[in-house]
């Protein structure tokens, strides 16, 4: 953690209130900084906010009260069109349920974080297949996702975060659907996307994927009660 | 311009990866532009062969009949009739024939009894009368200039009156006319336009005028005007007729009753579109019915695309040209399916087929229209969906 280097993402005493009437706090007045070059976790038990911190961290969501900047910029400034450009620009996300386009085959899942970007088909092409070969997945590309595993295609899942190289990949319980062997790979794969250019954020309550991270963010009751720094790990 | 390009793949996509739900869609652009094609096109086939038969006949035919004072024998025009119409300047031709009621026509010796009870109309008849009715020849020739010149005792017989006394082709035969014999050299071809002709026996001015004695002055003349002027021409014939004298000439245009008749049914045809109309309409609910469960369904679809980056005008579009696809395609489908039905009902019913094809991208552009329209709602909630609530984070 570099805490002299200018924050790639940055909360600003952010609250994040639900209902009208009786107003329920999902997150409470919460500040944290997110660096180039941080893997870290995000952990808590049910109800202690952690999804809703996804949701304002991958910007599908803004705060109620506080600031949220990624790379200097207010998000809640920004209109959908540029929020929408800034979240597939700078944000890659995995989710638990791999969440792919049934309908679509693996190269056209990871080819939909390049779409109406002003490049030509087959560079997209080509950049997505590369993803995909980049994580084992190149005789998989005509593939449509019920007929791969499921490690397969949260691979496929992992390709796209990456595609468009993002400042930060924000992960659901990556490893949540996965079977053991299934999840220790994909574990594998994101310690080998760590990068002094890139934070990895993976939100999880699995004590396994939490100790790959080397910052480990604790939430309680919508707060951060604990943000350590573990040791280094091989 | 790429952009545009990459949403179009995108819709285009959408589309075939659901190809049952997407014809079902289709279904009602095709069936509301199928049923307003199909209605026109049946309706104005089922009178298509009156319309051929118009087109063949000429709209331009103008029949200009003496009329004479009241009580007056055998009302005629002056001799020079056909010259002072052609003078009207939309006349392109005209001739003229004269009525002999004196003269009685025995085709056979011993029918001369039923003749004079039913005599046969005699006509003597201008040499381009055939051309100006634009009526072939049957069998043989028309009277010509040398019939005239040389005073040959020729008769042309109508159609039905050639049937009707047996006439084969190039027999010789003769007809008694007052009491002399004339050779029969032709058969005129049937007059659609004054079956009165097809009865008749024709001659040339010369016989009438030395033969029978009679002054040569005509009582029908046969105008052909310039196409779209025949009304204001048969309103002039008159008055070039007599020059201002007294009215004596009725004029009619043959052709107009053939034209009513050929109309097609107007109530049926309007009540068959309205049908169409309604059609279409049900299937543009259709559409915004089927496409607003399709927007849940594929709800999971939008919150990964608005997690990629695509924003919600970009999944509006998305769904909006969806429609516009289901609009084109079904119209496209619909015109073809409608055209090929009035061809196989016309194929059955021995119909002429008439289709109005400038109509048809109208109706193609109305079912575009509801399409999209239907689309509207649809696309407007996918664009409101919120990404975080499908993708079921946590």
């Amino acid at each position: 953690m570099s805490s002299e280097a200018q924050p790639l993402l940055e909360l600003v005493d952010v609250s994040r209130v639900y209902g009208d009437e009786i107003e329920v706090y999902a997150l409470r007045e919460v500040s944290l900084s997110i660096f180039p070059g941080d893997f870290m976790s995000i952990v808590g038990p049910s109800g202690s906010g952690k999804s809703t911190m996804l949701g304002l961290l991958g910007v599908l969501d803004l705060p109620t009260s506080g600031t949220i900047r990624i790379a200097g910029q207010d998000v809640s400034a920004l209109d959908d069109a540029r929020r929408s450009r800034l979240r597939g620009d700078s944000i890659g996300f995995v989710f638990q349920q791999f969440h792919l386009i049934p309908h679509l085959t693996a190269l056209g899942n990871v080819e939909t974080a390049l779409l109406y970007r002003d490049m030509r088909p087959r560079e997209r092409h080509e950049r997505a297949f590369a993803a995909l070969d980049q994580l084992g997945l190149a005789k998989r590309a005509d593939h449509r996702p019920v007929q791969m595993s499921g490690g397969e295609q949260q691979r496929v899942a992992l390709a796209r975060a990456i595609v468009t190289d993002p400042l930060m990949i924000l992960a659901d319980e990556p490893t949540g659907a996965l079977d053991s062997v299934n999840a220790a790979h994909v574990l594998e794969i994101f310690k080998g996307l760590e990068s002094p250019e890139r934070a990895v954020v993976m939100v999880t309550h699995d004590p396994t994927v939490a100790a790959t991270a080397r910052r480990k963010i604790t939430m309680r009751d919508g707060q951060i009660v604990a943000d350590e720094t573990l040791a280094a790990v091989q | 311009m790429s952009r545009f390009r990459d949403l179009l793949s995108v819709a285009w996509t959408g589309l075939t990866a659901r190809k049952v739900r997407t014809l079902l869609i289709m279904l009602g652009p095709i069936v509301g532009v199928a049923a307003m094609v199909g209605a026109v096109g049946l309706t104005e086939s089922a009178k298509g062969d009156l319309k051929e038969k118009l087109a063949k006949l000429g709209t331009n035919l103008i029949i200009a009949q003496a009329g004479g004072t009241f009580g007056s024998q055998n009302p005629t025009f002056p001799s020079d009739a056909v010259h002072r119409v052609e003078a009207i300047s939309t006349v392109t031709s005209a001739a003229a024939t004269t009525n002999l009621s004196s003269v009685i026509a025995l085709p056979t010796q011993g029918g001369s009894d039923y003749y004079q009870s039913f005599p046969v109309p005699v006509r003597a008849a201008d040499l381009d009368l055939p051309s100006v009715l634009q009526v072939p020849m049957i069998d043989g020739r028309w009277l010509n200039a040398a019939d005239s010149r040389l005073h040959t005792a020729s008769v042309v017989l109508g159609a039905g009156l050639a049937k009707q006394y047996g006439y084969l082709p190039g027999e010789i035969r003769t007809v008694i006319l007052g009491s002399e014999n004339f050779g029969v050299v032709g058969v005129l071809g049937s007059v659609a336009l004054d079956p009165d002709l097809d009865n008749a026996v024709f001659i040339t001015q010369w016989a009438a005028k030395h033969d029978f004695a009679t002054d040569g002055n005509p009582n029908q003349l046969y105008i052909r005007s310039t196409t779209g002027t025949t009304q204001a021409t048969a309103d002039a014939v008159p008055t070039a007729i007599n020059l201002g004298g007294p009215d004596q000439v009725s004029t009619k245009v043959p052709s107009d009753v053939l034209q009513a008749a050929s109309q097609a049914d107007k109530t049926l045809q309007q009540t068959a579109l309205f049908a169409g109309l309604l059609a279409l309409a049900v299937g543009g609910l259709g559409i915004a019915n089927v496409m607003s469960i399709s927007v849940i369904q594929r709800s999971s679809e939008i919150g990964i695309r608005r997690a990629v980056g695509h924003s919600r005008s970009k999944i509006g579009s998305q769904f909006l040209l969806e429609s516009l696809f289901v609009g084109i395609l079904g119209g496209i489908l619909g015109a073809a399916v409608g055209v090929g039905v009035v061809y196989l009902v016309s194929a059955f019913a021995h119909w002429v087929v008439v289709i109005n094809y400038r109509k048809i991208p109208i109706w193609m552009a109305l079912a575009l229209v509801v399409s999209v329209g239907a689309g509207l709602y649809p696309s407007i909630k996918a664009a409101r969906l919120e990404p975080l609530e499908t993708l079921r984070l946590g």
